[in-house]
């Protein structure tokens, strides 16, 4: 039935977009305002097929209908519900399909957001990019990622459930979704950009139309990111949370992009520069998605995610080429167009900053695609195996990073068009200063090594200049009457908030990877080891039968307090035991205990002991992040954004502080 | 304090705790620096991505195992890891080598950075230097008007 249903839904998902675009398509070449209107319709029927999808998924995987070979491979009746229903996205067809549902989400979202001007050609344009991308994922589903394919010969009585490490936290109901939220929300700003190309509209219009979503996507995939790390901490029990794998690569990669186009989008909307490369940084980002996925669900690199062999490789491959194709022949073709009637005044000054940010994140995520990829293309030229791994990434990208560090301390106080040296001091001296005595306070405590302590200066250096405006955009509207927490909202505010979640990731990532101690002790029952200032004390272990697995605890008390589990499972189904960690977060240092050895017949187990500092401050500053992205995107008291598209002009302000409320230029 | 002391001072306090902070610890690296030092730079071979300094699988501890014995008889870094490739392959290094292919990856992010700044820069200095609009004498005394008002 499932499968009926399920096949019934994705041919209507397909159907339903390829009518749309045909129907928006024919409505632009006649110019017919009622046919625009109807071709819109037809997003709210691709959304009504993923939705039919997705629950006749979920019908199957909890009715444990066999007869699906997707649930007969990836379901188990011991599976306990959660994870049961977090199988949709613990393999390739099921992953496919949470695409479409979010992706189908969102061009409904859209089309109601714009329904009021159904009829404008960029609207509909946009609708039908975004209906493009949908047919490409419901036709994966539709042939060779079909998730309702059912099992050949006998239907199996039970399966062997999701892969182990993907049922062992419940993190794994939150990443994927959270990443997906991030990844398939750029191909709204994504479908805008090209409808632009394709109608001319290259003003800003459609920039700052689009300008929400993409912080809305980027806050996602930051969450998503992080979550990721976090998951891979919790979980994995190597003890890190970030190894640049291929698969955290992926994500990594638009993460960056997007987050160079949330920067220089403002030197285009402010002074209507940068326009081919804006446009060309949204290509970017879109496409790495569609890369990532290639790279992650292909089979290309093995890894966990990369669940196996697959025919969707070629297919994915096709369409991100074919996505980069038609974005550079556009852009080409609209280079005339494009040009920008802005210049940068000064070598100084808020636009100039920007322009080098946007170098350092280009040239990040330089790094990290040939890191990524250069293994694969090794081998496929010249056949030679060779590895590039974290020490390669942390050489390379940490100069990188410093750079970016300063810039967030310096960009916020520079003004647009040109800074005088009086500002400059006036308004970095303190924060400097913060930076210096941050340096002279860890040397004096003792810390050593030029990176970390590098990083510490710099982080404090940025973080104290976003504190200054904060307070001096709390005083602004102290003085203007208005509640404190309007100090907070906007974009250069809340961006002000997500730089502080940044500071704390870099000093966790600092800490972490400099401070870090770790070591292996083989204990019998009551023996205590001690690393770097904290004693663990093994009491013994536990064995515990459930359905699914077979779970060996060991206890261990941690500094004479509480007792901790880290844990071995051995799945039914899995061939080697699983490691669970048990980690006691502390706000300065995370004691990580792995069992790495079950107890001999002498009862002497081998518990691995991981201190690393400041670990917890990952997770704050991801927090942080995300909550700083939800104040930049909230409305405000801006102005409605004009519903009519300015064209090429050039809007230029006075110099101001942004740490004045943003003032209502013609592009808010 | 005038503007620039001020900033001379601070530069001089950065740059002295930087000194301190970053000098070295005396005297050659103990041999469980030179262990982590070496197997941090090696892959596990049965778990792709992690080194064998950050891996508790037994594969990583036969490899840090290997590494102690060799350093232990006085071998040189690049000895060991010359041992380790001959006995894993090439792809055991987690950092490609400069020789040979391997140079690519290293050298493109440096020439790609250099050209992206050496833009940059001459951008700013175009933008600079380029002749604006023409300004008549009027329009001056008019800004000096109004900037004296």
């Amino acid at each position: 039935m499932s499968a009926v249903l399920g096949t019934a839904a994705v041919a209507l998902g397909l159907a339903a977009a390829v009518l749309g675009m045909a129907t928006l398509a024919l409505g632009l070449r006649r110019n017919n305002p009622g046919m625009l209107r109807a071709g819109q319709r037809y997003v709210w029927l691709v959304l009504g097929g993923a939705v039919l999808a997705t629950v006749a998924m979920q019908y199957a995987l909890l009715s444990h209908d066999f007869s699906l070979k997707y649930v007969a491979d990836n379901g188990s009746r011991s599976t306990p519900l959660l994870y049961t229903i977090t199988t949709m996205w613990s393999a390739l067809e099921g992953s496919i399909l949470l695409w479409a549902l979010v992706l189908a989400g969102y061009i409904a979202v859209m089309a109601r957001h714009f329904r009021s001007r159904a009829t404008d050609p960029i609207v509909a344009w946009a609708t039908i990019v975004a209906l493009g991308v949908a047919v490409f994922f419901f036709g994966l589903m539709a042939g060779p990622a079909n998730p309702f394919r059912l099992v050949a010969g006998a239907v199996p009585l039970d399966g062997p459930g999701p892969n182990p490490l993907l049922q062992n936290h419940p993190l794994v109901a939150f990443h994927p979704p959270m990443l997906y939220l991030g990844y398939v929300g750029f191909t709204i700003p994504f479908a805008f950009a090209l409808a632009a190309l394709i109608t001319g509209r290259l003003g800003e219009g459609w920039l700052v139309e689009t300008r929400r979503w993409t912080l809305f996507a980027w806050g996602f995939l930051t969450v998503g990111i992080v979550l990721g790390a976090w998951w891979s901490y919790e979980v994995l029990g190597w003890g890190g949370y970030w190894a640049w794998d291929p698969v955290e690569n992926a994500s990594f990669l638009p993460w960056l992009t997007a987050t160079a186009y949330v920067h220089s989008v403002m030197v285009q909307e402010r002074r209507a520069m940068l326009r081919v490369w804006n446009l060309s940084l949204l290509v970017a980002t879109f496409s790495l998605t569609i890369l990532g996925t290639f790279l992650t669900r292909s089979g290309v690199l093995d890894s966990v995610h990369a669940f196996t062999e697959s025919p969707i490789g070629p297919a994915i491959l096709a369409f991100f080429v074919l996505v980069v194709a038609v974005s550079l022949v556009l852009i080409g073709s609209r280079g005339d167009k494009l040009r920008s009637p802005g210049s940068i005044d000064a070598p100084v000054s808020r636009e100039a900053a920007f322009l080098a940010n946007n170098v350092a994140f280009a040239a990040f995520a330089f790094v990290v695609l040939l890191g990524t990829v250069f293994p694969l293309l090794a081998e496929a030229i010249n056949g030679d195996q060779l590895s590039v791994g974290a020490p390669y990434f942390n050489r390379m990208t940490a100069p990188i990073g410093f750079t970016l560090l300063f810039l967030m301390a310096v960009a916020p106080a520079l003004p647009w068009r040109k800074a005088s040296t009086e500002t400059l001091h006036h308004r970095l001296l303190w924060p400097a200063w913060a930076g210096t005595l941050t340096v002279v306070a860890c040397v004096a405590s003792g810390l050593r090594g030029l990176g970390p302590l590098l990083a510490f200066g710099l982080a404090a250096f940025a973080g104290a200049a976003a504190l200054r405006q904060l307070a001096l955009s709390v005083r602004a509207s102290r003085r203007a009457g208005q509640p404190v927490r309007q100090a907070l909202l906007g974009r250069s505010n809340g961006g002000m908030v997500v730089h502080l979640g940044v500071v704390l990731v870099a000093v966790g990532f600092a800490a972490s990877s400099s401070y870090g101690h770790r070591a292996q002790f083989r204990l019998a029952p009551g023996e205590s080891a001690r690393l770097a200032g904290h004693s663990v004390t093994y009491l013994g272990t536990t064995v515990e039968d459930r359905a699914n697995k077979k779970t060996t605890s060991a206890q261990v008390r941690v500094d004479g307090g509480k007792v901790y589990e880290p844990a071995l499972h051995q799945f039914q189904f899995g061939s080697q035991a699983i490691g669970s960690p048990s980690v006691r977060t502390g706000p300065f240092s995370d004691v990580y205990l792995t069992l790495i050895v079950p107890p001999d017949a002498a009862g002497v187990a081998v518990i691995g002991v991981n201190i690393q500092p400041l670990v917890a401050w990952l997770w704050a500053g991801g927090t942080v992040m995300g909550f700083g992205t939800f104040l930049a995107a909230w409305p405000g008291r801006r102005r409605r954004p004009s519903t009519s598209d300015p064209g090429p002009e050039v809007v230029t302000t006075p110099d101001d502080d942004i740490a004045r409320p943003e003032p209502a230029t013609v592009s808010s | 304090m005038s503007r620039r002391l001020s900033w001379a001072v601070l530069g001089l306090v950065l740059v002295g705790a930087l000194a301190v902070g970053s000098g070295g610890r005396s005297g050659p690296p103990t041999e469980d620096q030179r262990v982590q030092r070496i197997s941090s730079v090696v892959r596990c071979p049965t778990c792709r991505g992690l080194s064998a300094a950050q891996s508790d699988a037994p594969p990583a501890e036969a490899i840090r195992e290997e590494v102690r014995r060799r350093v232990q008889a006085g071998e040189t870094d690049a000895e060991v890891k010359g041992y380790l490739v001959s006995r894993y392959g090439e792809d055991i290094l987690l950092q490609p080598k400069t020789d040979g292919v391997g140079i690519v990856v290293w050298a493109l992010p440096l020439i790609g950075v250099t050209v992206a700044v050496g833009g940059l820069v001459l951008v700013l200095r175009k933008r600079r230097t380029r002749p604006g609009a023409k300004v008549s004498d009027a329009d001056k005394a008019l800004v000096e008007e109004a900037l004296r008002s």
